[in-house]
Protein backbone atom coordinates (compact mmCIF):
# COMPACT_ATOMS: atom_id res chain seq x y z
CA UNK A 1 0.00 0.00 0.00
CA UNK A 2 1.39 3.33 -0.89
CA UNK A 3 -0.01 6.54 -0.95
CA UNK A 4 2.56 7.89 -3.57
CA UNK A 5 -0.05 8.67 -7.09
CA UNK A 6 2.58 8.30 -9.51
CA UNK A 7 2.33 4.80 -8.45
CA UNK A 8 -1.11 4.78 -7.89
CA UNK A 9 -2.02 5.93 -11.36
CA UNK A 10 0.36 3.10 -12.67
CA UNK A 11 -1.11 0.34 -10.53
CA UNK A 12 -3.93 1.50 -12.00
CA UNK A 13 -2.90 1.58 -15.77
CA UNK A 14 -1.57 -1.85 -15.17
CA UNK A 15 -4.79 -3.09 -13.95
CA UNK A 16 -6.49 -1.98 -17.13
CA UNK A 17 -3.52 -3.08 -19.81
CA UNK A 18 -4.50 -6.70 -17.58
CA UNK A 19 -8.00 -6.64 -18.09
CA UNK A 20 -7.67 -5.17 -21.69
CA UNK A 21 -5.55 -8.24 -22.43
CA UNK A 22 -8.21 -10.81 -20.84
CA UNK A 23 -10.15 -12.79 -23.78
CA UNK A 24 -13.66 -11.38 -24.84
CA UNK A 25 -15.82 -14.32 -23.37
CA UNK A 26 -14.73 -13.19 -20.09
CA UNK A 27 -15.02 -9.48 -20.87
CA UNK A 28 -18.61 -9.53 -21.73
CA UNK A 29 -19.28 -11.99 -18.91
CA UNK A 30 -17.64 -8.73 -16.51
CA UNK A 31 -20.27 -6.47 -18.66
CA UNK A 32 -23.01 -8.73 -17.47
CA UNK A 33 -22.28 -8.58 -14.32
CA UNK A 34 -21.54 -4.78 -14.32
CA UNK A 35 -25.30 -4.18 -15.38
CA UNK A 36 -26.85 -6.95 -12.96
CA UNK A 37 -25.33 -5.11 -10.23
CA UNK A 38 -26.43 -1.76 -11.61
CA UNK A 39 -30.14 -3.22 -11.81
CA UNK A 40 -29.41 -4.45 -8.58
CA UNK A 41 -28.49 -1.24 -7.05
CA UNK A 42 -31.32 0.43 -8.77
CA UNK A 43 -34.03 -1.74 -7.39
CA UNK A 44 -32.55 -1.29 -4.03
CA UNK A 45 -32.54 2.20 -3.80
CA UNK A 46 -35.90 2.73 -5.64
CA UNK A 47 -37.82 -0.52 -4.91
CA UNK A 48 -38.30 -1.00 -9.16
CA UNK A 49 -36.28 -3.25 -10.84
CA UNK A 50 -37.59 -2.21 -14.61
CA UNK A 51 -34.54 -3.27 -16.81
CA UNK A 52 -34.77 0.04 -18.27
CA UNK A 53 -34.87 2.10 -14.99
CA UNK A 54 -31.30 2.39 -15.87
CA UNK A 55 -30.39 3.22 -19.60
CA UNK A 56 -27.85 5.97 -20.74
CA UNK A 57 -29.41 8.70 -23.30
CA UNK A 58 -29.13 7.70 -26.63
CA UNK A 59 -25.38 8.56 -28.16
CA UNK A 60 -25.88 11.87 -30.52
CA UNK A 61 -24.79 10.12 -33.79
CA UNK A 62 -23.63 12.47 -36.16
CA UNK A 63 -25.12 13.01 -39.88
CA UNK A 64 -22.18 14.74 -40.89
CA UNK A 65 -21.46 18.24 -38.83
CA UNK A 66 -24.77 18.04 -36.66
CA UNK A 67 -26.29 16.44 -34.35
CA UNK A 68 -29.14 13.46 -35.32
CA UNK A 69 -30.73 14.27 -32.26
CA UNK A 70 -32.72 17.16 -31.01
CA UNK B 1 -28.82 -11.50 -18.67
CA UNK B 2 -25.86 -12.75 -21.63
CA UNK B 3 -24.46 -10.65 -23.72
CA UNK B 4 -23.85 -13.37 -26.32
CA UNK B 5 -27.17 -14.29 -26.18
CA UNK B 6 -27.83 -11.05 -28.07
CA UNK B 7 -24.77 -11.29 -30.54
CA UNK B 8 -25.94 -14.99 -31.71
CA UNK B 9 -29.62 -13.48 -32.03
CA UNK B 10 -28.48 -11.29 -34.01
CA UNK B 11 -26.65 -13.41 -36.31
CA UNK B 12 -29.97 -15.67 -36.96
CA UNK B 13 -31.83 -12.39 -37.94
CA UNK B 14 -28.99 -11.71 -40.50
CA UNK B 15 -28.97 -14.79 -41.44
CA UNK B 16 -32.79 -15.15 -42.01
CA UNK B 17 -32.31 -11.93 -44.58
CA UNK B 18 -33.71 -9.63 -41.71
CA UNK B 19 -30.54 -7.16 -42.51
CA UNK B 20 -28.41 -7.10 -44.91
CA UNK B 21 -25.44 -6.60 -42.45
CA UNK B 22 -24.60 -5.31 -38.17
CA UNK B 23 -21.67 -3.49 -36.50
CA UNK B 24 -21.81 -3.55 -32.69
CA UNK B 25 -20.67 -0.06 -31.53
CA UNK B 26 -20.85 2.21 -28.38
CA UNK B 27 -19.38 0.47 -25.39
CA UNK B 28 -20.01 -2.83 -26.06
CA UNK B 29 -18.12 -2.59 -29.16
CA UNK B 30 -15.27 -0.76 -27.49
CA UNK B 31 -15.10 -3.87 -24.73
CA UNK B 32 -14.18 -6.13 -27.63
CA UNK B 33 -10.80 -3.44 -28.17
CA UNK B 34 -9.62 -2.58 -24.35
CA UNK B 35 -10.83 -3.45 -21.09
CA UNK B 36 -14.55 -3.90 -19.79
CA UNK B 37 -16.08 -0.77 -20.63
CA UNK B 38 -19.32 -0.15 -18.36
CA UNK B 39 -23.20 0.33 -19.99
CA UNK B 40 -26.27 -0.25 -19.94
CA UNK B 41 -27.44 -1.25 -23.01
CA UNK B 42 -26.13 -2.54 -26.14
CA UNK B 43 -26.16 -0.54 -30.04
CA UNK B 44 -26.27 -2.10 -33.03
CA UNK B 45 -25.93 -0.70 -36.04
CA UNK B 46 -27.65 -1.98 -39.06
CA UNK B 47 -28.57 -1.51 -42.62
CA UNK B 48 -32.00 -1.76 -42.68
CA UNK B 49 -33.34 -3.87 -45.81
CA UNK B 50 -36.05 -1.27 -47.54
CA UNK B 51 -39.68 -2.93 -48.04
CA UNK B 52 -41.33 -3.64 -51.04
CA UNK B 53 -42.65 -0.54 -52.51
CA UNK B 54 -41.39 1.74 -49.69
CA UNK B 55 -39.29 4.50 -49.60
CA UNK B 56 -38.61 4.52 -46.50
CA UNK B 57 -36.75 2.25 -44.50
CA UNK B 58 -38.28 0.98 -41.70
CA UNK B 59 -37.24 -1.06 -38.14
CA UNK B 60 -40.50 -2.75 -37.64
CA UNK B 61 -39.44 -6.37 -39.25
CA UNK B 62 -36.55 -6.27 -36.76
CA UNK B 63 -38.94 -6.00 -33.95
CA UNK B 64 -41.21 -8.50 -35.46
CA UNK B 65 -38.88 -10.51 -35.64
CA UNK B 66 -36.99 -10.17 -32.45
CA UNK B 67 -40.73 -10.09 -30.39
CA UNK B 68 -41.28 -13.42 -31.84
CA UNK B 69 -38.21 -14.52 -30.60
CA UNK B 70 -38.65 -13.43 -26.91
CA UNK B 71 -37.45 -10.33 -27.37
CA UNK B 72 -39.46 -7.50 -25.82
CA UNK B 73 -39.96 -3.59 -27.22
CA UNK B 74 -39.66 -1.34 -24.43
CA UNK B 75 -40.05 2.69 -25.90
CA UNK B 76 -36.56 2.57 -28.36
CA UNK B 77 -35.19 -0.26 -26.80
CA UNK B 78 -35.85 -4.09 -27.75
CA UNK B 79 -34.66 -6.07 -24.57
CA UNK B 80 -32.67 -9.44 -25.78
CA UNK B 81 -31.44 -12.09 -22.47
CA UNK B 82 -32.24 -8.97 -20.06
CA UNK B 83 -30.44 -6.53 -22.29
CA UNK B 84 -31.79 -3.27 -23.66
CA UNK B 85 -30.59 -3.26 -27.53
CA UNK B 86 -30.90 -0.20 -29.64
CA UNK B 87 -31.28 -0.58 -33.29
CA UNK B 88 -29.74 2.44 -35.17
CA UNK B 89 -29.26 3.52 -38.66
CA UNK B 90 -25.99 4.54 -39.99
CA UNK B 91 -26.45 7.83 -39.23
CA UNK B 92 -23.74 9.56 -41.70
CA UNK B 93 -20.26 8.78 -43.99
CA UNK B 94 -18.86 8.07 -40.85
CA UNK B 95 -20.86 5.68 -39.32
CA UNK B 96 -21.32 4.12 -43.02
CA UNK B 97 -17.84 3.37 -43.59
CA UNK B 98 -17.54 1.91 -40.05
CA UNK B 99 -20.64 -0.51 -41.05
CA UNK B 100 -19.19 -1.62 -43.97
CA UNK B 101 -15.65 -1.90 -42.62
CA UNK B 102 -16.79 -3.81 -39.48
CA UNK B 103 -14.34 -6.70 -38.51
CA UNK B 104 -15.60 -10.51 -37.20
CA UNK B 105 -14.23 -11.25 -33.74
CA UNK B 106 -15.19 -14.61 -32.24
CA UNK B 107 -16.57 -14.85 -29.14
CA UNK B 108 -15.76 -18.68 -28.23
CA UNK B 109 -17.54 -20.20 -30.95
CA UNK B 110 -20.37 -16.76 -31.67
CA UNK B 111 -18.86 -14.61 -34.27
CA UNK B 112 -19.75 -10.88 -33.75
CA UNK B 113 -19.75 -8.34 -36.45
CA UNK B 114 -17.17 -5.36 -34.39
CA UNK B 115 -16.52 -1.58 -35.31
CA UNK B 116 -12.89 -1.38 -35.86
CA UNK B 117 -11.21 0.46 -33.03
CA UNK B 118 -10.17 3.33 -35.34
CA UNK B 119 -13.53 3.90 -35.83
CA UNK B 120 -14.66 3.46 -32.86
CA UNK B 121 -12.32 6.57 -31.53
CA UNK B 122 -13.32 8.58 -34.84
CA UNK B 123 -17.37 8.16 -33.61
CA UNK B 124 -16.21 9.02 -30.27
CA UNK B 125 -14.43 12.38 -31.61
CA UNK B 126 -17.36 13.44 -33.84
CA UNK B 127 -20.15 12.83 -31.31
CA UNK B 128 -17.76 14.92 -28.57
CA UNK B 129 -19.42 14.70 -25.59
CA UNK B 130 -17.04 14.31 -22.12
CA UNK B 131 -17.61 10.35 -22.22
CA UNK B 132 -16.75 9.92 -25.78
CA UNK B 133 -13.68 12.02 -25.32
CA UNK B 134 -12.63 9.36 -22.37
CA UNK B 135 -13.37 6.43 -24.12
CA UNK B 136 -11.21 8.59 -26.78
CA UNK B 137 -8.12 8.42 -24.39
CA UNK B 138 -8.37 4.99 -23.77
CA UNK B 139 -8.25 3.98 -26.83
CA UNK B 140 -4.80 6.08 -27.20
CA UNK B 141 -3.64 5.19 -24.01
CA UNK B 142 -3.88 1.81 -24.46
CA UNK B 143 -2.01 1.94 -28.11
CA UNK B 144 -4.98 0.54 -29.65
CA UNK B 145 -5.48 2.62 -32.60
CA UNK B 146 -2.73 2.22 -35.66
CA UNK B 147 -2.42 5.83 -36.41
CA UNK B 148 -2.03 5.82 -40.36
CA UNK B 149 -5.33 4.07 -40.85
CA UNK B 150 -7.25 6.87 -37.75
CA UNK B 151 -5.73 9.85 -39.45
CA UNK B 152 -7.18 8.90 -43.01
CA UNK B 153 -10.53 8.09 -41.78
CA UNK B 154 -10.27 11.85 -39.30
CA UNK B 155 -9.09 13.42 -43.41
CA UNK B 156 -12.11 11.64 -44.82
CA UNK B 157 -14.59 12.83 -42.46
CA UNK B 158 -13.24 16.09 -42.11
CA UNK B 159 -12.31 15.33 -38.69
CA UNK B 160 -9.11 16.92 -38.61
CA UNK B 161 -9.46 20.19 -36.69
CA UNK B 162 -11.73 18.41 -34.15
CA UNK B 163 -8.55 16.22 -33.48
CA UNK B 164 -6.50 19.15 -33.66
CA UNK B 165 -8.40 20.94 -30.66
CA UNK B 166 -8.64 17.11 -28.78
CA UNK B 167 -5.07 16.76 -29.02
CA UNK B 168 -4.39 20.23 -28.23
CA UNK B 169 -6.58 19.74 -24.79
CA UNK B 170 -5.66 16.40 -23.51
CA UNK B 171 -2.49 15.51 -25.50
CA UNK B 172 0.29 18.00 -24.90
CA UNK B 173 1.71 19.42 -21.58
CA UNK B 174 0.40 22.30 -20.29
CA UNK B 175 2.62 25.09 -21.17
Amino acid sequence: MSFDLQKILAGKRALRRDLAQRGIVEKLQMLDALRERALMLNAAGSGVSNSLELRETPTPYRAGGKSTLS
Amino acid sequence: MNIVEVITLINRMQADGVIERYGIGGAVGATFHLEPVATLDVDIFVAFRREAGSLLVSPQPIFDYLTARGGRLEGEYVVIAGWPVQFLPPTGPLVEEALAEAVTILVGDTPARVFTAEHLAAIALQVGRAKDKARLLQFIEAGRLDSARFQAILIRHGLTAAWQKFEQQFLRDAP
